[in-house]
């Protein structure tokens, strides 16, 4: 494989030219100041001189203009516009005073006092005070970490026994215990219990993202016994169906995606194989902590065998499918911009946290340092995220990929091409590597007058990249496949490096001023006083998937229970699921939370024991019928005195569509379509034209997610953007999904589908009708539904036909008439929106 | 399949039903207008913070980055010192000379606003132009001040300009989406993209690159086809007739949901009121987006006859149909202003697409009496450095460049701000885009720092912490 790319030396950094914020100053005298004083004053002074100081040492502050002309608890002026004498941090700075020298371990070298020297004689030009302005921190916070862990999700859950009720009959356990206490101390009554075929397909729908079929909804109402419902909702657990339901929920809050996204969005080809990841841990029911710990860390855990050692690596394709600006052109820039989306990444999905907030400054509300960011900071930036590409126009920011195990067995979405293709494909890359040497020597050849003739310049650098862009490509085509024709399997993910660096804290984020080292470690807040922050080994990356995935962290259970909660009740415990800071609300149910959390962690963590525990419970069961007495009082349904109605998301609209017509495909397809398209930007070109031709009729969690480039199928039914971390999908109700429903081809084309289905059913028009009805709805026509059926099969046939009236006509308005009947029980609120 | 006859009983039943259901769409529909008003609909229109100078918004997007040098900064002094060494502060001490304009700036109008040879029509509204000639953008690379020009930051997700003018004004043309972007280039959805605002108020699309199918090139520059339309805004199958009947299949099942539901249901209500105006984009999106009923002056006016204006003339007429039409906010882009090289032929040709249409554009607006109420922007990512790259082409530069706005409560015949004698940064007044969104929204009545969106336990902004209004401009 390709070299790895460089590791990079943060502490070496380069001060560049910084002239833009001063307006008033002449520019080779800003330029001066940038260039040989702000980066002294940065290296040398802030540590104990400015805001960003642990402790302000003097009194003085040198971050901004007014504290650098002021100076310190002394009371002589730091500096003094053309007087010298008067500027008694220079004095200082030479070390004349033997009771001042600063700074205090080493004299600073010559050539710096010099050119101190002639920037106090010029006047002193300095432009930060603008930028000061402009940059709006406010006034120093100073955080209290101790006042901090008061907050409530900063302490560890408790499980209490459930409040008493008055109506004793009514729950079935402790959760419905506290949600009645709460409906009861409102003056509310909770809804009766829902029909079974009504709770059925909620249940199908929940744990599916697929309606129940006809025979289950028959079976089901039929079974009066006491296990009946347990048993369906075994069946559904364990079905296969289930990992598809539930990985696309934590797909959102990995903010999973198949391409960069961004400013160059360039196909990540193996991004599936996290995807399918998550679908086999959802499967088998890993216990959530262990899933935890193996995104962050699994390439760093034991294993027991290359299978086992292979799917590790597989999981920490979390932290590197993030989106990213792959044109940037300075890579620390790129390297800190891609910690730092993991650093919000994993503090919002496993945490609830938006530690990402402290990068240029304190959090701003939660009790987060900047030094907690860049403790983290280090952690990352002493891994290296591997996230595939090559070199190309607007790619200046490639990586290579994991290469895993050949026996662990892992499939693979590329097809095995002979031994000889493969020889092709290396010719073909001696070719372009040769073609590529030829250009260069040709162009570097040139004279020096020839070369800096402008336009040849410029063409000639073009062509230059142009042929190593080619052979980065071919390079990568023949990279893909072993000498013998088998694809390698290649993977997204993260390795340690091989010597761990502690990043400084970066002054308001700016890669330019880096301020005090911090050396690697955890959040502090959510450690127990006293007890050690640093890491232990590496890069720390092991330290922190334990310190998450954790009985100890107060957060790590609430977030992902009440993740599941939302997920089955309509609206979280705590509503905004990706926030349990100080910004994030208050739990409705702060007590049911607890007990939720507690009993997650003590049922080993199991994802399935805590969704049957929450079916199971008589809150799940009630109708969603409006109670216009409740309603008065809890219109939001806060309590929970009803089931809310609920609208599909997108996969499980499209999913039903494509089963109800029979037609969808669960056979689960090889990788992804993205796998299969060439890596460069062409590869999108291609891809959208392939499911343009051949729309997908598997499981939507399988459709190809390019950033921006979401299936309009999904996109129109609020899809997330899939660049960021997301626990709650809008569910809006907008008339482009009306317009979708209605006219969109392939909308159309799957009513047809369903219209074939029920027009090859046995039996009478009313049978047919009530089959579809079953299918689509799980239950019979009502009487007024009959009637308008009837009313549109009068007039709509005629309408399609135009009047004619031969028997081929005929057949072909009661067609057109089935099909759009078939649309319409799609295009349905019914259909959308489950009781 | 047939479904047995129905009775003449059922039959008088169902077709008062049928025909119940239209009358009662049409009361709901009024009632919904009324509900709206006050605080249902989220696209309802919203009263402005206060009294705003302007109502709708045409952004005339000039993706690429015009050079401001050769089109609305006039720098006598750089041509003065044409082929000089450009000074340290371009960046490349001494080794890059500084190009003159090779176009003249006349003056026009009673204002006697200098602007370039290159733009002979924009030049006889002289006097309605607020030439901005101290722009700045924090970044020179074209994606990130793309961005920047639009969401205002260069780096994160976060709503456009379009969403947030939608999110604060609402819309008052229920049968037309209130955010329209037209020819938006790929991979830029950010761009008129709604982020954490609900996705009702994200930009709906016409024509441009939504399956990337215009080539490399295209996408990049954002020139895409001009069979502009909303998705699946047509039924290829049946006539609007069979689709009421179908739609009244459809809202029947909707009402017998809500019955089933208890008689009440938002959610339901949502889905009905959807579906109606659907139906009526439908008729309506394609007489607004219809231009072949334009008078022949018309479609001169914008330069419909002309293969080289054809394109943008349409767009622009579009544009005005739509603000005709009560759109909110109307966005077109225009690629393709990157002229590292051949700027002489590439940046005439360009100026040459653009001309008459914007012209004609301004004309029309002024002469139905829309121009008072419609906000006309034009302006790209950043400006153009005042040095020369290679022989004929410039490099980028954020540190200056120029912008203009007419119409909508600005004073026209006026530059505002300016950048150094010779064009590469803002000396005086500068506008930053932060800046410049905090104009534009106060001159749609709207306080930058008060419209504001809870996402994530805090309240975003368009400008975030930035942005200072230039009341200077307001007329």
């Amino acid at each position: 494989m390709k070299t790895p790319p460089l590791i990079l030396a943060l502490i070496s950094i380069t001060p560049l030219l910084n002239a833009a914020e001063s307006s008033d100053l002449p520019a080779d005298q800003v330029a001066f100041f940038e260039k040989n004083i702000r980066p002294v004053l940065v290296q040398s002074c802030y540590k104990c001189h400015s805001e960003e100081s642990q402790k302000i040492k003097g009194g003085l502050t040198l971050d901004t203009k007014a504290g650098l002309r002021l100076g310190g608890e002394s009371g002589h002026a730091g500096v003094t516009p053309g007087d010298l004498a008067a500027s008694y941090i220079y004095e200082a700075m030479t070390w004349r005073n033997e009771d001042m020298q600063m700074p205090p371990k080493q004299k600073l070298p010559d050539e710096v006092l010099a050119n101190f020297k002639t920037w106090i004689e010029m006047g002193a030009p300095d432009p930060r005070e603008i930028k000061a302005v402009a940059s709006n921190t406010g006034g120093k916070r100073v955080i209290d970490i101790d006042a901090g862990r008061q907050h409530w999700a900063f302490q560890k859950p408790i499980d209490k026994p459930a409040p008493a009720v008055q109506n004793t009959a009514w729950p079935k356990g402790d959760i419905d215990r506290y949600l009645l206490a709460s409906m009861e101390k409102a003056g509310l009554q909770p809804n009766p219990d829902t029909d079974r075929a009504t709770l059925i397909r909620r249940i199908a729908f929940d744990l599916t993202g697929l309606p129940p079929t006809p025979d289950e909804v028959k079976t089901f109402i039929a079974d009066q016994s006491p296990d009946a419902l347990k048993r369906i909702i075994d069946q559904y657990l364990d079905s296969p169906r289930f990992g598809e339901r539930w990985a696309r929920h934590w797909l959102d809050v990995a903010r999973y995606g198949e391409s960069s996204g961004k400013e160059v969005n360039i196909p990540y080809p193996n991004a599936w194989r996290y995807r399918d990841y998550v679908i086999d841990a959802f499967n088998t029911d890993k216990p959530y902590d262990q899933f935890l710990r193996e995104q962050i860390a699994g390439d760093l855990m034991t294993f027991d065998d290359k299978r086992d050692q292979a799917e590790k690596i597989v999981a920490t394709g979390f932290l590197a499918i993030g989106a990213k600006g792959h044109n940037n052109r300075d890579r620390r820039q790129f390297t800190l911009d891609m910690v730092d989306e993991q650093i919000d990444a994993v503090s919002q999905s496993m945490l609830g946290l938006t530690l990402a907030c402290a990068r240029c400054h304190d959090h701003k509300f939660d009790p987060v340092t900047q030094r907690d960011y860049y403790a983290l900071a280090g952690i990352f930036l002493s891994s290296e995220t591997l996230f595939g590409t090559h070199q190309q126009l607007q790619n200046n920011n490639p990586s290579t990929l994991i290469e895993l195990d050949r026996e662990a067995g892992l499939p693979s979405a590329l097809a095995k091409i002979s031994p000889a293709e493969v020889a092709q494909l290396k010719q073909q890359l001696d070719t372009a590597q040769k073609t590529a040497e030829e250009i260069q020597r040709e162009v570097f050849g040139q004279g020096r007058t020839n070369r800096t003739a402008a336009q040849g310049n410029v063409a000639a650098g073009l062509k230059v990249r142009a042929a190593r862009d080619r052979m980065a490509t071919v390079e990568a085509d023949y990279e893909l496949f072993y000498p013998d024709g088998t694809p390698r399997t290649l993977a997204m993910g993260v390795l340690d490096r091989n010597s761990p660096i502690n990043s400084p804290i970066l002054i308001r984020g700016d890669i330019k001023q880096p301020g005090e080292i911090v050396p690697r470690g955890l959040v502090e807040v959510l450690c127990a006083k006293g007890e050690p922050l640093n890491i232990s080994q590496g890069s720390g990356r092991l330290d922190l998937a334990w310190f998450i995935a954790s009985k100890e962290n107060p957060l790590t259970a609430r977030v992902m229970v009440n993740r599941i909660w939302l997920h089955l009740m309509g609206q979280g415990i705590v509503t905004t699921p990706d926030n349990f800071g100080v910004m994030g609300l208050k739990p409705t149910h702060p007590e049911l939370l607890d007990h939720l959390a507690v009993s997650f962690m003590e049922n080993g963590w199991s994802v399935k024991q805590l969704i049957r525990e929450i079916l199971m419970s008589r809150a799940y069961q009630m109708s969603s019928t409006y109670n216009a007495k409740n309603y008065a009082v809890d219109p939001d349904n806060k309590t929970h005195w009803r089931s809310d109605q609920r609208r599909l998301d997108a996969e499980a609209v499209r999913d039903s569509m494509l089963s109800v017509a029979g037609k969808l495909d669960f056979y689960p397809i090889d990788g992804s379509p993205v796998a299969r398209v060439s890596e460069g930007r062409q590869g999108l070109f291609q891809l959208a034209r392939e499911v343009a031709a051949n729309p997908s009729v598997n499981r939507s969690i399988y459709l190809p997610i390019v950033r921006d480039q979401i299936p309009e199928f999904l996109s129109v039914f609020d899809y997330p953007d899939a660049s960021l971390v997301n626990g709650q999908r809008e569910t809006t109700n907008v008339p482009s999904q009306s317009l979708f429903l209605l006219n969109n081809p392939e909308a159309i084309s799957i009513a047809d589908a369903f219209a074939k289905r029920v027009a090859a059913t046995e039996g009478s028009p009313m049978d047919k009708l009530a089959y579809a009805y079953s299918l689509a709805f799980s239950r019979a026509p009502t009487p007024d539904e009959l009637t308008a059926i009837r009313t549109f099969w009068m007039r709509f046939p005629e309408q399609v036909t135009g009047g004619r009236t031969s028997k081929e006509a005929r057949d072909q308005g009661q067609l057109a008439a089935l099909s759009a009947f078939c649309q319409s029980l799609f295009a349905s609120a019914e259909f959308r929106y489950l009781n | 399949m047939t479904i047995p006859n129905p009775s003449r009983r059922d039959f008088l039943k169902t077709t008062s039903s049928g025909f119940g259901y239209l009358a009662f769409a049409a009361m709901a529909q009024q009632q919904a207008l009324k509900a709206a008003a006050s605080s249902g609909s989220p696209l309802a229109p919203k009263n402005p913070h206060f009294a705003a100078r302007a109502k709708h918004v045409i952004f005339l997007c000039m993706q690429g980055a015009p050079s401001h040098v050769d089109l609305f900064d006039y720098k006598p002094k750089l041509k003065a010192d044409d082929g000089k060494s450009a000074p340290s502060n371009a960046g490349r001490n001494g080794q890059t000379k500084l190009m003159g304009s090779p176009w003249q700036f006349g003056q026009h109008g009673k204002s006697g606003l200098r602007i370039s040879e290159l733009l002979p029509g924009v030049a006889s509204h002289a006097d309605d132009l607020c030439i901005i000639n101290s722009m700045a953008t924090d970044i020179p690379a074209h994606p990130q001040a793309f961005s920047q020009l639009h969401t205002g930051t260069t780096q994160f997700v976060r709503p456009s300009l379009g969403a947030w003018v939608l999110y604060g004004l609402g819309t008052t043309n229920e049968n037309l989406p209130g955010f329209v972007t037209i020819n938006p280039p790929a991979n830029a959805t950010r761009t008129f993209g709604s982020a954490f605002l609900p996705a009702i108020y994200q930009g709906t699309k016409l024509g441009g690159s939504g399956l990337p199918g215009g080539g490399a090139l295209a996408r990049r520059f954002g020139m895409g086809n001009d069979n502009s339309t909303v998705a699946n805004i047509k039924n290829g199958r049946y006539s609007t007739e069979a689709q009421r009947t179908q739609l009244d299949l459809v809202q029947a099942l909707n009402q017998s949901r809500m019955k089933l539901d208890g008689g009440v249901s938002a959610e339901v209500e949502g889905v009905i009121e959807s579906y109606e105006l659907a139906f009526r984009m439908q008729a309506e999106v394609p007489k607004v987006l219809d231009l072949s009923k334009e008078n022949a002056a018309t479609k001169k006016m914008y330069g419909l006859e002309d293969d080289a204006t054809a394109t943008f003339g349409k767009q622009c007429l579009m544009a005005r149909k739509l603000v005709e039409a009560g759109v909110r906010f109307i966005e077109i882009t225009n690629g393709n202003w990157d002229q590292h090289f051949n700027l002489k032929t590439q940046l005439e040709a360009n100026c040459g697409a653009i001309d008459t249409p914007i012209a004609g554009l301004l004309t029309d607006l002024k002469q139905r009496g829309l121009l008072k109420d419609t906000l006309v922007i034009w302006g790209g990512e950043f400006g153009r450095t005042p040095h020369s790259q290679g022989s004929d082409g410039r490099d980028h530069n954020n540190k200056g460049f120029s912008m203009w706005m007419a119409g909508g409560g600005v004073k026209g015949g006026m530059n505002y701000g300016a950048t150094d004698d010779y064009g590469y940064e803002a000396v005086e007044n500068k506008m930053h885009i932060h800046d410049w969104h905090a104009t534009v929204m106060h001159l749609l009545g709207l306080n930058h720092e008060h419209l504001t969106y809870r996402y994530a336990g805090r309240d975003f902004r368009l400008t975030d912490v930035y942005g200072t209004v230039a009341k200077e401009i307001m007329a």
